[in-house]
């Protein structure tokens, strides 16, 4: 009887051992229950902010080419850098989740809002500029482009916020939540400085 | 049991015997069971094993990139092609042969084709299409004989779609193609469920080569 003890317990061992590496391996792999799915607030954000935040990148590096104003041009470095870490973050967590980047469904369905944005011309989402007015952009040089440039960001800010303000609210991903909620403080701010440096060029924001 | 039995000590001895027997059989059985049992699991984890080192194998393949691009498609159940075998990764400007129409992968044009939901009416140069490929878009060509409807309903979901872009292609087999790094499929219409499936699964799939790689500030038509 010994003997069939001392194998039942080799035996419960590798049982055990087995589970471990299946645990370890299925590590990617596995849906844990803290998994958001495609179709929640935490995956929606990290899907459309990330592609909402590419425009302010790329806007960024346009006005920068554009203008030799060091006030703007530093702006314009701090949200290219920012918003592109960022984005980099919502797309990280998504690769993490084992979750597409894109959707059949309309943007912001996630926060009911779905039917927000027209998507045409490039503005996908609300606050979004589109192509034709990114291309305006790349063709005013000095204040000009630093007028427009500041116009379109506000709005861009706008949406933004409204859009991260849906996270807040319904994102259960906690750390995801704090980087919605910085969003929501950051760009207010920044609406803020720009009004200031419209003020100063002797305009202000489209709306 | 004790009982005014007086049982002759042979018949007992018998039983006893018999008793005996039973419960070495019992033993038997069961250390059969536990070492059945035990050459299931070990059996198990080795086959578990090999697959999964198998797996990291192949994927170490794919990602293999020192030498000409070279290997064979393979179909899977889903549709959708894969490339086995290497594709480099190369910044050339000499003219690429690609082995493939539209290509999925292999050395390319330093400067990447813009492939932010941008839709060219006309034929892209390949090298530069392949550099937005290694960034992570998924690239949808069509021929002249692909009817207009379809081609107006894609460039709609394109053009909604940033890391993707859409071209003329008229030296591919097939009216509707859909291409990402490594992978490629056809389609029959704009409405095949196939589209949604293949640009949920590489736009800015697993297969890039360069996640993060930009798709704005590349060259235009």
């Amino acid at each position: 009887m010994r003997n069939v003890g001392l194998i039942a317990g080799a035996a419960a061992a590798v049982l055990v051992a087995a589970g471990a590496i299946t645990y370890a391996v299925a590590e990617d792999g596995g849906s844990s229950a803290s998994t958001p799915s495609a179709g929640s607030a935490d995956a929606g954000f990290a899907r459309d902010m990330a592609v909402h935040h590419q425009q302010a990148v790329e806007m960024s590096y346009i006005v920068r080419d554009r203008t030799k104003n060091e006030e703007v041009r530093r702006l314009a470095y701090d949200i290219a850098q920012t918003q592109a870490n960022q984005r980099g973050m919502l797309l990280g967590w998504l690769d993490l989740w084992g979750l597409p980047k894109v959707s059949a469904d309309p943007p912001m369905t996630w926060m009911g809002m779905g039917d927000m944005a027209s998507g045409k011309d490039g503005s996908l989402m609300p606050g979004m500029a589109t192509n034709t007015e990114l291309k305006k952009l790349g063709t005013l040089s000095g204040k000009q482009a630093e007028v427009f440039y500041l116009q379109l960001m506000t709005d861009h800010h706008k949406g933004g916020i409204h859009m991260a303000e849906g996270c807040v609210a319904k994102c259960g991903v906690d750390v995801e939540k704090n980087l919605a909620q910085g969003m929501v403080d950051a760009q207010k701010s920044e609406i803020d400085l720009m009004a200031d440096m419209l003020k100063e060029r002797g305009a202000k924001a489209r709306s | 049991m004790g009982s005014a039995n007086k049982g002759t000590s042979a018949a007992r001895k018998a039983r006893i015997e018999e008793m005996r027997r039973a419960e070495q059989a019992r033993e038997r059985r069961n250390r059969i069971l536990v070492i059945a049992a035990s050459v299931v699991v070990v059996a198990g984890l080795v086959v578990g094993g090999v697959y999964v080192v198998k797996s990291q194998d192949s994927n170490s393949d794919t990602a293999a990139s020192d030498s000409k691009t070279s290997g064979h498609f393979v179909t899977g159940t889903d549709g959708v092609k894969t490339w086995k075998g290497t594709l480099t990764r190369n910044h050339v400007t000499k003219t690429v042969h690609y082995p493939t129409e539209p290509p999925v992968g292999g050395d390319h044009n330093q400067v990447w084709m813009n492939c932010n939901g941008d839709v060219y009416t006309k034929a892209l140069n390949n090298m530069n299409a392949v550099h937005s490929l290694e960034h992570g878009a998924v690239w949808v060509t069509y021929t002249s004989k692909a009817k207009k409807a379809d081609v107006d309903a894609l460039a709609a979901k394109v053009k909604k779609t940033p890391y993707t872009l859409m071209s003329l292609d008229d030296k591919q087999k097939n009216p509707i193609m859909l291409t990402a790094w490594a992978h490629q499929r056809t389609v029959t219409s704009a409405s095949d469920p196939n589209v949604d499936k293949f640009f949920e699964a590489y736009v800015q799939g697993k297969q890039t080569p360069e996640p993060g790689a930009a798709c704005t500030g590349g060259l235009a038509q």
